[in-house]
């Protein structure tokens, strides 16, 4: 089955959106929900952020990061990819949670952000704030890709303040937190960040879902590869998460695994470099 | 009478110096005269025990009678009517165990080299373009089989030529399920594995690869949409000590350095994407088949000190005989009477070592083999750069989780009656998803009962109905 990308668009400098044909995955989206690509033949299996499913079509927020990344930034309108797989992982259940914060500071966890305030938003009883936070202005991403028409209340951040307001989620969260305006807060995105959020919403006994992304191969429950730690119990990212509650995970464990093949892609980038003769 | 020939034709191999350095195979294969040469051994047997010992009761005298003849075809064709993949079988059953360890031939001599007969009829088919001519009666019924597995495979097959619509699904990008993931190229070619698999298709098995059923498509879709289902989804959970140190970066499960390596051919990186970390000194947890797969590839890999780290000794080490002598060929080195306490690691998070105790062999424990003891107070560290968890595997909980209808065992197995039909009526179930971590030819074995048990069931519905 060919998987065709019908749009393509930068956010940033970094980031990037393609829509792909994938009916099996769009047909079953629930946000929270992720896919596995594979670009070419030989190529790796990658987990993907999903913004939203429509027609037929998954839309994926992507980071120029890493070789595949990069080799997919080059491929155009018309061209397919090698495997969509999904959606995989667990979604949240979408109820009314009361005050509910949405809060992301990184590609993946912008994709989520945007497919979870759309759900939660329709559900009556929610309030939901979306936080939205950017190194700079120029890292914004274009409105219409940005969650702030599906919340009830919107902030965007930058961490210069450049746009926005200046400082990172957590820092708007706070406020919220000490206004005793929150019943959950969902964050995906950097995980030290995550690890910051658990720490500042625990003495408010607030509960915290964090979307975690780790080092995936067949992201069916198969290789262990994503194990993560939750309250000392192992688990694997792919198939019981991606969310977890943030307040019994091993951040530590997470961030230091996430570098285990930094070398090795390192590497690959070569490789692919002098393939390409990009410097 | 003709002078016994009491000693085997011998196979050749790479030597352990060549072969530590690619991941061919390490068998050759035997050529036409030197299967003949073997095949004429065999002493044809009145009550063959190699046939009532092989788990698809595959026509061995026979088959070794036609190879004989040199009539490899027609040898070929008899294989294949017990088994769907002697290619594959002939190099990965345990045959000391089944065919070749009741060989008559075997107590006085060396046994009849039944599996690499096996595999050299499937080769020469392969090779020759030989396939069976089926003339199949469409019974307008379908079936779902779920797992391209061993299991999978087998059953697909069955029904297929009973003239059944059947449609594999498979959740990862490559048919083969175990074949493909979990046994090393330099054991089971991938050529060879593609080969069995593109038979499949050429007789009408449709495969839908991607498709993970309780995840991307529903269980209560397929029982609507099928007459029938069988789950061959195998035990492809990994599992892990649960001691300290076991999220520390070199700390692979067997499944996913085997994942990486033969799936994904981290051993060709960076040509093939996906990388692997194996470092200079590698600690095997466990003896069974995975874990002296894990070895030879970390071998391979260019590891310079691979240990196979098992708290029995090599008497009890369930591996097989072959690959066990292989792997010490290559320079692994077995440490028997050891069982990890804790692993350790740097401040940057990597592994630098493991804690081991030593152990003695007890009384027998339930399985008959030695129970090992801990000897207190005898820890002592190793130093590692990689831990390699080969501890036997589970089945998957994707598929169990989103199934609760489906009845299962305290270890996760699905529960089937005496015709492996599970506690939903029509659905169905083999290969390691009951049983466990056993082995490819059981899993065949399995999935054969089953395409039979479900033929009889659809065979009774069909009668219902009109």
């Amino acid at each position: 089955m060919k998987h065709r990308i019908t749009r393509k668009k930068a956010l940033n400098a970094m980031d990037y959106l393609i829509d792909v044909e994938a009916s099996m995955v769009a047909e079953r989206f629930q946000p929270g929900n992720f896919a596995v690509l594979i670009t070419v033949p030989h190529g790796e299996r990658i987990p993907m952020s999903i913004q939203k499913a429509e027609d037929g079509k998954i839309t994926m927020f992507i980071k120029r990061l890493g070789k595949t990344s990069i080799e997919l930034d080059g491929f155009e309108v018309g061209d397919s990819l090698e495997a969509v797989i999904g959606p995989l992982g667990n979604p949240p259940e979408l109820k009314r949670y009361g005050n509910v914060v949405v809060a992301s500071d990184l590609v993946c966890g912008h994709a989520e952000n945007y497919a979870l305030c759309k759900a939660l938003q329709k559900i009556e009883g929610n309030h939901v704030i979306s936080i939205q936070t950017f190194s700079t202005k120029d890292d914004v991403y274009p409105t219409e890709e940005l969650s702030e028409d599906f919340c009830d209340e919107y902030y965007l951040t930058t961490l210069d303040g450049s746009r926005g307001i200046e400082g990172h989620y957590t820092d708007v969260l706070k406020d919220f937190l000490d206004e005793g305006k929150v019943d959950i807060v969902f964050a995906g995105g950097d995980i030290p960040a995550l690890r910051d959020l658990a720490t500042l919403t625990k003495p408010y006994g607030v509960p915290t879902i964090a979307t975690v992304r780790q080092i995936m191969i067949d992201a069916t429950g198969m290789c262990g590869s994503c194990r993560v730690f939750v309250d000392g119990e192992m688990k694997l990212t792919c198939i019981d998460g991606p969310m977890f509650d943030a307040h019994k995970l091993d951040f530590e464990d997470i961030i230091n695994r996430l570098s285990m093949f930094k070398k090795k892609e390192a590497q690959a980038m070569e490789c692919h470099n002098s393939k390409t003769g990009a410097k | 009478m003709a002078k016994m020939n009491k000693i085997r034709v011998p196979m050749r191999e790479q030597t352990a110096e060549e072969r530590v350095k690619n991941f061919d195979s390490v068998p050759l294969g035997y050529s036409e005269e030197e299967a003949m040469a073997e095949a004429k051994r065999c002493i044809q047997c009145k009550d063959p025990a190699c046939e009532t010992k092989c788990p698809v009761n595959m026509k061995i005298k026979t088959m070794i009678n036609k190879i004989a003849e040199g009539n490899f075809k027609e040898a070929f064709l008899i294989a294949k009517e017990d088994n769907p993949i002697p290619a594959v079988s002939g190099r990965v059953c345990p045959q000391e165990n089944q065919c070749e360890g009741v060989c008559t031939m075997g107590k006085k001599a060396d046994a009849i080299n039944i599996g690499k007969l096996g595999a050299f009829l499937g080769d020469w088919a392969m090779q020759n373009g030989v396939t069976e001519e089926l003339h199949m009666e469409e019974k307008g019924k379908k079936v779902a089989v779920i797992g391209s597995g061993p299991a999978g495979i087998s059953c697909a097959v069955d029904l297929r030529k009973l003239g059944y619509h059947v449609t594999l699904f498979e959740a990862l990008h490559i048919a083969g399920g175990v074949l493909q993931y979990g046994i090393p190229a330099f054991r089971l070619p991938k050529d060879i594995v593609d080969y069995e698999l593109s038979y499949l298709q050429k007789i009408g098995v449709d495969i839908r690869l991607n498709n993970i059923v309780g995840q991307n498509i529903m269980f209560d879709e397929l029982r609507q949409e099928f007459d029938a289902v069988f789950i061959g989804t195998g035990a492809g959970a990994p599992r892990f000590l649960n001691i300290e140190g076991e999220g520390l970066m070199g700390v692979y499960s067997a499944n996913e350095f085997l994942i990486r390596i033969n799936l994904m051919k981290a051993y060709d990186f960076p040509e093939h994407d996906t990388p692997i970390v194996c470092g200079d000194r590698v600690g095997v947890i466990g003896a069974g088949n995975v874990a002296v797969d894990a070895a030879r590839c970390a071998v391979r890999l260019g590891a310079k000190e691979v240990y196979i780290l098992y708290r029995r000794t090599k008497e009890e080490a369930p591996a097989r005989d072959e690959e066990l002598q292989h792997a010490l060929e290559e320079g692994v080195i077995f440490k028997e009477l050891v069982n990890p306490v804790r692993v350790f690691g740097s401040k940057d998070g990597w592994v630098t070592g493991i804690e081991l105790t030593r152990m003695e062999l007890g009384e027998p424990d339930s399985s008959g083999r030695p129970r090992p003891v801990k000897i207190e107070g005898s820890e002592f560290t190793m130093e590692l750069d990689t831990v390699v968890n080969a501890l036997g595997t589970v089945p998957n909980r994707l598929f169990l989780d989103r199934t609760p209808e489906l009845e299962t065992n305290s270890w996760g197995g699905i529960k089937v009656d005496e015709k492996l039909m599970t506690n939903i009526e029509g659905v169905f179930a083999g290969g390691d998803a009951t049983s466990g971590g056993a082995t490819v030819i059981q899993a065949l074995g399995k999935g054969r009962v089953a395409a039979a048990f479900i033929h009889d069931y659809l065979l009774v519905h069909s009668q219902e109905e009109s």
